[in-house]
């Protein structure tokens, strides 16, 4: 084991130790406001992470899934106080429709590439964003839909809900991990390796037999589930839903998260959105223009590590390694390629 | 009847404006490669100047050599100082366009604050058209805007450093070959595009509000205008945000805005995915 992986290990484990612990070190350490947002940036790094899909794993660069993270919260919020539902079918809604509108979208939208794809996503949320704003009946336009939380579990007399605070954060960062552990098989699946090919030579993948267009909306949909389910959470956790939601805005805040993270990288998203909600929240505490610090950390990292963060780490990591092992062994890694942590 | 007039006059010269922005969205999209995301706060700042030189010396004339100039310094230094720097990366300059936004706008809402406030209009009154008053000052912003358009065009075709920047979009490797410095042309362009956003700012301020948020409306209309016109085709360009903006006009007289931003969206959809390559594609080149 070399000493790279080594560090790897002792620092995932850290960082695991850290998140199951949470609910009870952040408050005794700093205050018990940072408990939910650390619950925020889970869910946000999942959104996050549904980018980096696209264009980490695939190569398209989606700028539209604010629409999908949309729908989540959409499906939860409509489920639970327009159709009455309980919480998990409330949950599936969300999560199924998100899926529905991105196999709908996708089927046309994974026919164009690059700046075209680019550009039919974000006309594709815009036109949802203003079906939204415009039918208040049912979205509740830019107010949003507040709805009361049905109990996630109930035993009998017993009953666990997400009002509980620590209950709710361990909710978050159990379905957020099991994304997360799904996409990290994912990768590693052919179905992964079949992405990085397309990602890496859409031609070449094609002459080997690769159906390229069954697999981009393959992972189109794979990447509306995971920003499904993160804005499903999101109407959980925020017990509303609104229209804001869907802006350009959202979906360009997570492709600067994902690529200031590290694009292709699993860790890449949590990173880059840790960055940026801790500095929001750190700053905007005592000075409101917090937006001006988040512009030119975005601009610094792109100048400074164009590989994100992850890709800074893992060139000091293998420069670290080029020190301590013998230079017949220390081959040099491609970084774009790697993608496992 | 009179009212499908008003708003159609309205949405002609919106989309003469809107034509001038998007050209420059065109020129740095075709020549550099980038989705430029803070480009509507180019336009933005263009607004902000207008209202600034009205205030500090009381004649706003004066904003139509100020802003363009101010544009046009602030943008040759972004292209050095950030977008340089990244070797024109589509992905990175996507990022470090959107910080610039973030920047562009917080810096505007230090200064200038968060409320939005009005230009009164420098010409007043209203003139007999098609039996409608019409404002005076839309007839001249539609002017401005023509002469600005038609300025830019001499400028490509009938100057060096126009050749030039057309020369670099059509095969930079040559361009260099030939002599031609590419990096000042990229920063030209770059300048220029920055500097065309300001004049539609200035030119657009009393005609809507001056306010920090002020190009986050504008930027999907802008892009829409140049993937309908087809990239890199800058008439087509032209032609495509007059043309949206008048139907967008046509469709508020009998719909609520709302509906009528959808139906132009669904348009270019359509338009992307049965013709990426533009509408004009074959009219001009």
């Amino acid at each position: 084991m070399s000493a790279a992986t080594a560090i790897n290990r002792v620092m995932m484990a850290a960082f695991a130790a850290f998140l199951v612990s949470v609910p009870w070190s952040v408050p005794a350490l700093i205050n018990s406001f940072w408990v939910s947002v650390i619950a925020e940036i889970l869910i946000w790094s999942l959104f996050a992470a549904s980018v980096n899909l696209l264009f980490g794993c695939v190569g398209l660069l989606s700028f539209g899934q604010a629409l999908y993270f949309g729908f989540g919260m959409y499906g939860v919020a409509i489920g639970i106080s327009d159709l009455g539902l309980s919480f998990w079918p409330a949950f599936g809604l969300g999560i199924v429709a998100s899926m529905a509108m991105a196999l709908v979208t996708g089927i046309f939208a994974v026919r164009l590439t690059w700046h075209y794809f680019a550009i039919i996503t974000v006309v594709f949320s815009l036109i949802f964003y203003f079906l939204a704003l415009s039918n208040k009946w049912l979205t509740g336009g830019d107010d949003g839909i507040n709805f009361t939380l049905p109990p996630t579990f109930t035993f009998g007399g017993t009953k666990w809900a997400l009002t509980d605070p620590t209950f709710q954060y361990f909710f978050i960062l159990t379905t957020v991990a099991l994304c997360f552990w799904l996409m990290h098989r994912l990768i590693g699946s052919p179905l992964g390796k079949a992405f990085l090919a397309i990602r890496d030579n859409d031609v070449r993948a094609s002459l080997i037999g690769l159906n390229v267009y069954l697999l981009r909306l393959i992972a189109f949909v794979l990447a509306g589930f995971l920003a499904g389910v993160a804005g499903a959470l999101f109407a959980f956790f925020g017990r509303y839903a609104s229209a804001s939601y869907m802006f350009y805005h959202v979906s360009g805040e997570a492709v600067v998260w994902a690529i200031v993270g590290g694009a292709g990288t699993l860790f890449g998203p949590i990173v880059g959105t840790s960055i940026f909600i801790i500095v929001r929240e750190v700053v905007s505490s005592h000075w409101e223009h917090h937006g001006l610090i988040v512009g030119i950390v975005a601009i610094l990292v792109v100048m400074f590590a164009p590989k994100g963060v992850v890709g800074l780490w893992r060139q000091w990591l293998t420069s670290l390694s080029e020190r301590t092992v013998t230079p017949a062994d220390a081959a040099p890694v491609d970084i774009k390629l790697r993608t496992e942590p | 009847m009179e009212k499908l007039l008003l708003l159609a006059m309205n949405g002609l010269i919106w989309g003469l404006i809107i034509a001038l922005i998007a050209l420059g969205l065109a020129i740095i999209f075709g020549l550099l490669d980038i989705i430029n995301l803070a480009h509507g706060d180019f336009f933005m700042v263009g607004t902000v100047l207008a209202w600034a030189t009205l205030q500090s010396t009381g004649n706003f004339w004066l904003a139509f050599i100020a802003a363009p100039l101010i544009g046009f310094i602030l943008g040759a230094l972004i292209q050095r100082l950030v977008i340089q720097p990244i070797h024109n990366v589509a992905a990175l300059s996507i990022v470090a366009t959107f910080g610039l936004s973030l920047i562009l706008q917080e810096s505007v809402r230090i200064t200038f604050g968060p409320t939005p406030r009005r230009i009164l209009p420098p010409i007043q009154g209203t003139v007999p058209l098609f039996g409608i008053d019409y404002e005076v000052y839309r007839l001249f912003a539609a002017a401005v805007a023509i002469v600005a358009i038609g300025g830019f065009f001499l400028f490509l075709h009938r100057t060096q450093l126009g050749t030039w920047m057309r020369a670099v979009r059509h095969d930079r490797d040559t361009a260099i070959a030939m002599g031609i410095p590419a990096q000042r042309v990229y920063v030209l362009t770059f300048a220029i595009g920055f500097a065309l956003a300001c004049v539609g700012g200035v030119v657009a301020a009393p005609i809507t509000t001056v306010d920090f948020r002020g190009g986050v409306d504008i930027l999907p209309f802008c892009f829409m205008a140049v993937i309908i016109g087809g990239l890199g085709n800058l008439p087509g360009t032209a032609a495509a945000a007059i043309l949206l903006a008048f139907l967008e006009g046509v469709i508020q007289s009998v719909a609520n805005p709302t509906v009528a931003r959808i139906s132009s969206l669904v348009l270019m959809s359509a338009v992307l995915l049965l013709r990426p390559q533009g509408l004009f594609k074959g009219f001009a080149r």
